[in-house]
């Protein structure tokens, strides 16, 4: 999906969320309002615990706030169902995760061919082929994930989240399980995939260099948003 | 998108990476065992059908003292059903100087319509089949009427005003009344020499016949169409109801053969849950995933749907092949002892595999495949989410639904499904309650024992929810396993106690008074055993209370009115004879007015305890006694039994007989021809013949119970392996996890064999427990059989069970210590 350059695509307006606990109400975050425009890098930055995750599984509608509104390509995602929701995700959102999330019962091409199938694309195998190839697995298509090595498990997994060309890619901690060399690499290809798809990224990393080189950094403290840093 | 194409991608790709192993297993496990049985045992009863037909000389026979409506006998020809009548009396014969009387059989070409007749040419020539009937103006008679008449073969006699001539001697002729009471020797003849003798008069004693035979559809449907047709006083036997030894060894079986393939659905349903429960396990980051990526609840129930409806169809048709192929197995191993030529295989046992297969799959793995549904989006990012756990009414219903329909469809029987599923359920709540007590009650255990003891204990402790499930699991596979086991045994005792070898093979009648004292030490002598000598008394019971029994309102033209009944005196109870109402005589009541009336008779004729009965012996005065007890008696047991036994004292003034029943070996048949010499004016009648042909039936029945144990013990420990693999994963995974921690292969090994042992342990006295009761529910409701308590279960279940467990957990654990824990856990 396309949306024109420069109008927000993501809006969080007094964005909260609490979960309830044994012990009583656990806020994770609280009243966090800022928008995303089409095409922007954004690093969502801060401790452990700081909300980010939440954050980001909430921006892309796998939860919903418990308190606030989300728009993403200006669906209120609170007005949608959880099917409803899926169906944006699937037109609209791609994903990479620290820990890859490949299906381990499917090789790689299996894994990047997942979302095109899903999407009903005819041509899955052969457009999945290419975006192996642009990551470099062409000789691995054909592995499954556990013979794979750390950091060719995340390229799949970013040629995964390209596939069905999506217009927000949400990164979450995408090189916190790798060593710097290989994280580099993998950033690399992310920034490489976001600029020529023209996709808005939204990441999250505890990686200050790779926070850096995004055009924007949220500063999330204790479920606070504290700096907005242009 | 396509969910058809995507559905069969990922099928394919979970069968490749071995996802659906386990649950394709179970399945095939579950749909070959019950198409094997079912192939197997429907081809062996309606066998044992045919067989059985045979000694009843026909599928069904309507028997009545009048001649029977044409109409029947027309409906019959209308379905293409072949018919024939036959004509039995007892009359009178002669031969020079000699007075025979004996049994008349007439019949008509068609005779028999199942069975052979068996012939010889002389009394010492071996007896062989034939398809010959006697031509008109011949008879084909028993031996032992030859010295009775002094006759021999080619002589002639005369039966009223026809001149017969004997062709052949009678060895075996199906469809005999089985009926003890009309001891004469039998004799074959054309109906045309009957109606010519002129002994077919309105007063005779003809019982008119009808014989039907044909498909077991078409049969039951005469059967249907007959029951409203049939006038009071026409009986309907069939091979179920016609012979009592038969018949109840055959509905024994059924039964059994019907808790068998019971016992397999049941083992295979839990291996379906099983396989199911860890389908959908692994399959929760897939779905999380594919949720993620945006498909809908609906794609993804609609993904599984397809992909649970694929594995049924080919699954279960490959299982109705492999059960197919395992039957001919069955039949090969057996087909020396088998009859030989079976009636082919029926399509029914297929289809019915096939939508078992389909069933199951609905009962037991449909919920779990529908939990998929509720995985959160969320579980990407954070993995210990959980789908929603499924509502105890939607897992326990649809299995309950499932398994009621299956149980119900394969039993026919709603008595035996009811108790099963209702005795099994019982057993679940009390043993599930039961375990969750005894596993908080180790927690204090657990501080006192040892290392390893500990560590499996601990294992269990921590996830009681599904430590219960697995004993729950692992304990019905050992019931099932144990109640066919158990009931093999006893109702295998019960057909040998009931034809044990040495079953009395000769009946002796007309032995005379004076000769009871010489003929009883002639058997001792020769130690022989018998049964004791009766005396006989013939009479006809005249009237009850009063009325006669033609007159009164519930009067059906039962046989036993219309002719002489045996009667006997006896002080004690006969053996085989058990008391049902009333009360046995003391010997005060020597000499007093009673009488033991047999329970089904008194039914038939409305005859109630204090009810009056009066009897009349040809000439001498009437007597009239009251109705003191009822007694149940075993009429199969080879023995002299009696619709009415007298106290002593009553009716000894009446010209009496003696009766007994003797085994003699077929080594010693020159002692007949002494007994016979010694004692010519007793009546030795040969039973063996009869006996071997019920014999015969048994012994298939035997082996079918047989192999049918070993299809359900072979099915119970495919259900262990593969409820252990069910909870392989967990374990490995958390193996691998202790031995990076530092855990030696010594203490994981212990340790995984003392959880295994203790699962075992506690899933055999839940299986004791459970196979006690259910055993003691189908003895005294099912099968009617003397119920007790079923010690070897306690001693052996709980050992056998810790012994396989432990041995088949310990063997499937030994990859969390063989391989690097890296691999283990990368592999996951």
């Amino acid at each position: 999906m396309k949306i024109q350059e420069g109008s927000p695509i993501i809006t969080a307006q007094g964005v909260g969320k609490q979960v309830m606990m044994p012990g009583g109400t656990l806020t994770i975050l609280e009243d966090i309002s800022f928008s995303v425009a089409a095409g922007e890098r954004v690093a969502i930055v801060g401790a452990s615990g700081s909300g980010k995750s939440t954050l980001i599984g909430l921006l892309a509608g796998l939860d919903l706030p418990s308190a606030g509104h989300i728009t993403l390509a200006g669906e209120d995602l609170a007005a949608l169902d959880e099917d409803g929701r899926a169906r944006l995700r699937g037109r609209t959102v791609g994903f990479v995760f620290q820990t890859f999330q490949l299906l381990p019962g499917l090789t790689a091409l299996e894994n990047v061919m997942l979302p095109l199938e899903l999407a009903g694309v005819p041509e899955a195998e052969p457009q999945a082929a290419e975006l192996l190839r642009r990551v470099d697995l062409a000789s691995r298509a054909h592995h499954y994930p556990r013979q794979l090595s750390g950091g060719e498990q995340q390229r799949v997994a970013i040629a995964r989240a390209f596939a069905a060309s999506p217009a927000v890619l949400f990164a979450d901690e995408p090189t916190g399980n790798l060593d710097t060399h290989t994280g580099d690499k993998i950033a690399d290809l992310i920034f490489e995939f976001n600029q020529a798809s023209g996709t808005t990224l939204i990441l999250v990393t505890h990686d200050e260099h790779v926070a850096a080189r995004c055009g924007r950094r949220l500063h999330l403290d204790a479920g606070h948003l504290t700096r907005d840093e242009h | 998108m396509n969910i058809n194409l995507l559905s069969w991608r990922f099928l394919r790709r979970d069968w490749r990476t071995g996802e659906l192993h386990l649950l394709v297993l179970a399945l095939l496990i579950a749909v070959a065992a019950t198409t094997a049985i079912g192939f197997f045992t429907d081809r062996l009863q309606r066998a044992m059908l045919h067989q059985s037909a045979e000694l009843l000389g026909a599928d069904i026979v309507l028997q009545s003292p009048r001649p029977l409506d044409g109409a029947l006998l027309a409906e019959a020809r209308r379905r293409g059903l072949p018919e024939t009548e036959v004509l039995e009396f007892p009359s009178v014969v002669l031969h020079g100087e000699s007075v025979q009387l004996s049994s008349i059989r007439a019949v008509e070409p068609g005779y028999p319509l199942r069975g052979t007749l068996r012939t010889a040419t002389t009394p010492e020539g071996e007896a062989t089949e034939t398809r010959d009937l006697p031509e008109v103006g011949e008879a084909w008679v028993e031996a032992r009427l030859l010295p009775l008449l002094q006759a021999q073969v080619g002589d002639t006699f005369t039966l009223g005003h026809q001149v017969l001539r004997i062709s052949r001697l009678l060895a075996f002729a199906p469809g005999g009344s089985g009926n003890f009471a009309s001891l004469s020797p039998a004799i074959l003849i054309r109906r045309t020499d009957a109606e010519r003798a002129g002994v077919l008069s309105a007063g005779s004693r003809v019982t008119h016949s009808a014989q039907f035979a044909g498909e077991t559809a078409a049969l039951a449907d005469f059967k249907r169409w007959l029951a409203p047709h049939l006038t009071p006083g026409v009986q309907l036997r069939d091979v179920h109801e016609g012979r009592p030894a038969v018949g109840t060894a055959l509905d024994r079986t059924e039964r059994y053969l019907g808790l068998a393939s019971l016992a397999t659905v049941l083992l295979a349903g839990v291996a379906v849950a099983m396989g199911a429960r860890r389908y959908s396990e692994r399959h929760f980051d897939v779905s999380a995933m594919l949720r993620c990526l945006g498909a809908s609840q609906r794609e993804l129930v609609g993904l599984y749907l397809r992909q649970l409806l694929l594995i049924g169809l080919l699954g279960s048709a490959l299982g109705v092949a492999l059960g197919y192929v395992a039957h001919l197995g069955l039949l090969l191993l057996l087909r020396n002892l088998l009859l030989e030529t079976l009636p082919p295989p029926g399509p029914w046992p297929a289809l019915l595999g096939f939508f078992t297969g389909l069933l199951m799959l609905a009962g037991f793995a449909l919920p779990p495949v529908l939990r998929l549904r509720q995985v959160p989006a969320l579980r990407v990012l954070r993995r210990e989410l959980l789908p929603l756990p499924l509502r105890a009414w939607l897992v326990y219903g649809a299995a309950l639904a499932a398994m009621s329909l299956l149980l119900w469809r394969y039993t026919g029987n709603p008595a035996l499904t009811l108790t099963v599923l209702s005795g099994t359920l019982a057993a679940l709540v009390v043993f599930g309650g039961l375990a969750w007590a005894l596993l908080r009650g180790s927690r204090v255990l657990v501080r006192g024992v040892g290392a390893s003891w500990r560590f499996g204990l601990q294992t269990l402790l921590r996830h009681p929810t599904l430590a219960i499930g697995q004993i729950l699991a692992f304990g019905t596979v050992f019931m099932a396993m144990a109640l066919v086991a158990l009931l093999r045994g006893d109702l295998l005792a019960t057909w040998q106690s009931q034809l044990p070898a040495a079953a009395p093979n000769h009946f002796v009648i007309n032995v005379l008074p004076d000769e009871v004292r010489p003929f009883d030490a002639f058997l001792r002598e020769h130690h022989i055993q018998g049964a004791a000598l009766f005396p006989m008394v013939r009479g006809r019971l005249a009237a009850v209370n009063g009325v006669p029994v033609d007159k009164r309102p519930d009067y059906n033209g039962d046989e036993t009115t219309r002719r002489e009944l045996n009667l006997t005196w006896s002080s004690a109870l006969p053996q085989d004879n058990a008391l049902v109402a009333g009360r046995w005589w003391t010997p005060r009541d020597s000499g007093q007015p009673g009488v033991s009336v047999e329970e089904g008779l008194a039914t038939r004729l409305g005859i109630a305890l204090g009810d009056t009965l009066t009897f009349d012996f040809g000439g001498s005065e009437p007597l009239t006694v009251t109705a003191t007890s009822l007694r149940k008696v075993q009429w199969d047991s080879f023995k002299p039994n009696f619709f009415m036994i007298f106290p002593p004292g009553v009716i000894e003034r009446y010209p009496a007989t003696y009766i007994t029943s003797f085994y003699l070996p077929p080594t010693e048949r020159t002692l007949m021809a002494q007994l016979v010499h010694r004692f010519p004016a007793a009546t030795v009648i040969d039973l063996a013949p009869l006996m071997d042909q019920v014999r015969q039936i048994l012994a298939q029945v035997t082996l079918a119970v047989e192999y049918v144990l070993v299809g359900v013990l072979l099915a119970g420990f495919a259900v262990l392996h593969a409820a252990l693999q069910s909870s392989l994963d967990e374990r490995l995974y958390e193996g691998a996890l202790l031995r990076t921690l530092g855990a030696s292969r010594r203490q994981l090994r212990a340790g995984h064999l003392a959880e295994y042992a203790l699962l075992g342990l506690l899933a055999g006295l839940f299986a004791a427990a459970s196979a006690e009761f259910i055993a003691w529910l189908l003895y005294t409701r099912v099968f009617h059989l003397p119920s007790h308590f079923q010690w070897p279960l306690w001693l052996l279940l709980p050992p056998a069970g810790a012994l396989l467990v432990g041995a088949a957990g310990f063997w499937g654990t030994r990859r969390v210590v063989d391989h690097s824990p890296l691999v283990v856990l990368r592999g996951l």
